[in-house]
């Protein structure tokens, strides 16, 4: 009965206990979030003694009671039992209280002689093996007291390692990018979501494998070459081919990087792996394009290159000739002109005439032809300053007649000058020539509302126009929609200005009616 | 010595273009001035005084109207050579060519010619500038130092 209830007490006392020194064991252990105000600490520190004294009480007691009901040499056991839960429980201050208590109890009541502090010479050896079971045991517990610390401390790191970890695994989780893990058999451990995205396999599927063999992996290099590389370096990056679980093959860039272990041997790789097909597939196209317009490009410098050589000649040889054959009528003409009359005469002006019209068509189709031959040179071009310039230029085609000009407001432009110059020069002579019949003449040049950062200029004119439905002939070379004998001309004048115009990545357009005038529109980009 | 010795070269292969230049200088007696060379090897002979002008005097003309499209030896090519010469590097070098290429200009002035004179397609025009260069040149015109002295009327 007794044994029952006082292990009962036991019971409920440890468990009280048990809070504390764990609160205390806490305290000990890594920094404690919040340490215990001193007079909490002091309180509980006084309880535990107290307790520890209780226990003590508790133990001599119940020995004292067995002994009145004569049940004897159970003293020994009840103390040394009172002082294993004292130290299991309590800790090693209350535990050795307890020893010194009990041990001085045992003595004074329970060997001889009774009641007194003394120890005789036969009951010595009884009490020194007391006292040294119970530091046995004091002992014993603190051990295992301490190793019950560590392991609590260890479990405690290990989950807060784990919480990490999980944390760690879920976010790889989580990305986009494709990573597994492989140790160094190349058997995969470790596929992320982004493993399963790009290759197909699932996790489960994955893991276990080795990867060359599931992935099909056809390498740049030889395979030993890119460990060597790996083992050297802790890393590598390069192309791998491999295939998906559909079986079709994927192009990735691949990044390795090597872990090792506390003694620097390889233990696993991990591997990021993105899709670059898509990029592979874009720069094979772009080089087969590169290819084609390589091509190209030297077929057009060729083709370039005659056309050169071409007007170069035409330039030189085809000049000649004609200087000689008008040098030579002019000479005839000279030694001659008493002995001829009026019709070899005129028969002589025409050819001089038509010797000088192909003159003309000579040096005009050069300079068309020069326009596509040489570079442009980029500047900021005063339209107004060059529209100026013009007309100063072909003030001989307009002495004499009734012109209203009216020049509005114009831009500037970045373009090549001398190229504008002449385009403008072929806009507004046309404009001169074509108002020739009217008594009063009206050009126009100015300038539309900017837009889309380019600029539009036009040349309007009163002049014979033309009809609309030929408007498609407008700008080709040696097209003309007059008759010769009515306006003169090579018919290459609007076909340079188209070639100028396309040249500055612009456009130009016409709008006329017949005998009602004609207006020409010129639209530049504003190139930076 | 007329046709060895000459105040005005000129280096043309048209034997056309040659008549009708020597027609334009007839009207300022120019034309006994006058030594062609029919290209720029010949050009080059007479200047250097080799091969058929070994005899001729040691003295430059004062004037080299030189034309770009020549057999053999082309007219850049002469001009050239004359002034990468300290000896002939003086002579004063016009050229005459039917050419209105801009290279061939750029050309013509990067290596040093004293003019560059298209040819007028119009016959007066023609004649007109073939006089004003020869009573520049060969008249107006003081040549460098061991140049041929002008005849005195």
């Amino acid at each position: 009965m007794g044994t029952i209830g006082r292990a009962g007490l036991a019971t409920t006392v440890g468990a009280a206990i048990r809070r504390f020194v764990g609160g205390g064991a806490l305290a000990t252990r890594s920094p404690p979030p919040r340490p215990l105000p001193p007079l909490k600490a002091a309180r509980i520190a006084i309880e535990r003694y107290g307790v520890a004294v209780a226990a003590v009480a508790v133990a001599l007691g119940a020995s004292l009671l067995l002994h009145r009901y004569r049940i004897e040499r159970l003293e020994f056991p009840i103390f040394l039992f009172e002082l294993a839960l004292v130290v299991w429980y309590l800790g090693l201050g209350p535990a050795i209280l307890a020893v010194v208590l009990s041990s001085l109890a045992f003595n004074y009541f329970f060997t001889e002689p009774l009641y007194t502090f003394y120890v005789n010479r036969t009951d010595l050896a009884y009490y020194i093996v007391f006292v040294l079971f119970a530091m046995l045991l004091t002992w014993f517990s603190a051990v295992r007291r301490r190793f019950e610390r560590e392991l609590l401390q260890s479990r405690d790191e290990l989950q807060k390692e784990v919480a990490v970890r999980t944390q760690q695994a879920s976010l790889l989780e989580l990305t986009h990018d494709t990573i597994f893990v492989r140790d160094m058999d190349d058997v995969i451990t470790y596929w992320n979501r982004g493993a399963q995205e790009l290759f197909g396999w699932t996790a489960e599927e994955a893991v276990g494998k080795r990867s060359p063999q599931l992935l099909h992996t056809k390498f740049p290099i030889p395979v030993e070459d890119l460990r060597e590389e790996l083992v050297r370096a802790s890393r590598w990056e390069g192309e791998l081919e491999r295939s998906k679980a559909d079986g079709s093959r994927v192009v990735v860039a691949s990044r390795w990087s090597l872990r090792r272990d506390g003694l620097g041997r390889p233990l696993a790789i991990l591997e990021t792996n993105n899709d670059v097909s898509d990029r592979k597939r874009r720069e094979e196209e772009i080089r087969t394009l590169n290819q084609e317009l390589g091509k190209r490009s030297s077929e057009l410098e060729a083709s370039n290159k005659e056309l050169e050589a071409f007007a170069y000649s035409i330039s030189h040889d085809l000049r000649a000739p004609l200087r000689h054959m008008v040098g030579y009528t002019e000479l005839l003409q000279k030694h001659a002109s008493s002995t001829l009359d009026e019709k070899s005469r005129r028969f002589m002006a025409t050819i001089l005439d038509s010797t000088k019209r192909m003159g003309n068509l000579i040096d005009d189709l050069l300079s068309f032809s020069r326009i596509a031959r040489t570079e442009t040179r980029e500047t900021t071009v005063s339209l107004q300053q060059l529209v100026k310039e013009v007309r100063d230029e072909i003030q001989p085609e307009t002495s004499g007649r009734d012109i209203a000009w009216r020049v509005g407001e114009l831009p500037e432009l970045r373009g090549d000058r001398a190229m504008l110059r002449l385009a403008l020069v072929n806009l507004i002579s046309n404009a001169v020539k074509f108002t020739r019949k009217r008594q009063h003449a009206e050009i126009e040049i100015g300038c539309l509302e900017k837009k889309n950062d380019g600029v539009t200029v036009f040349v309007k004119d009163n002049g014979v126009g033309f009809d609309m439905k030929y408007v498609n002939k407008l700008f080709g070379v040696f097209q003309r929609l007059h008759r010769a004998e009515a306006f003169e001309g090579t018919g290459i004048g609007l076909a340079t200005v188209q070639r100028i115009i396309h040249r500055h990545g612009g456009k130009v357009w016409a709008e006329a009616l017949l005998d009602a005038g004609a207006t020409f529109f010129i639209e530049v980009p504003n190139r930076r | 010595m007329a046709d060895t010795l000459g105040r005005i070269l000129l280096v043309e292969d048209d034997p056309k273009d040659v008549e009708l230049t020597l027609t334009a200088l007839e009207d300022y007696n120019l034309t006994n001035e006058v030594v062609v060379a029919r290209d720029g090897e010949e050009a080059l002979d007479y200047l250097y005084s080799r091969g058929s002008f070994k005899m001729r005097t040691n003295e430059n003309p004062a004037v080299l109207l030189l034309d770009l499209k020549l057999p053999k030896i082309d007219g850049l090519e002469v001009l050239q050579t004359l002034k990468s010469d300290p000896k002939l590097k003086m002579i004063p070098v016009v050229v005459l060519t039917s050419s209105r290429e801009e290279r061939d200009m750029v050309a013509s002035y990067k290596l040093g010619v004293n003019a560059y004179v298209v040819k007028p397609v119009d016959f007066h025009e023609f004649v007109n500038a073939i006089k004003e260069l020869g009573v520049f040149w060969a008249i107006i015109n003081e040549p460098p130092p061991g140049s041929v002295k002008r005849k005195q009327a």
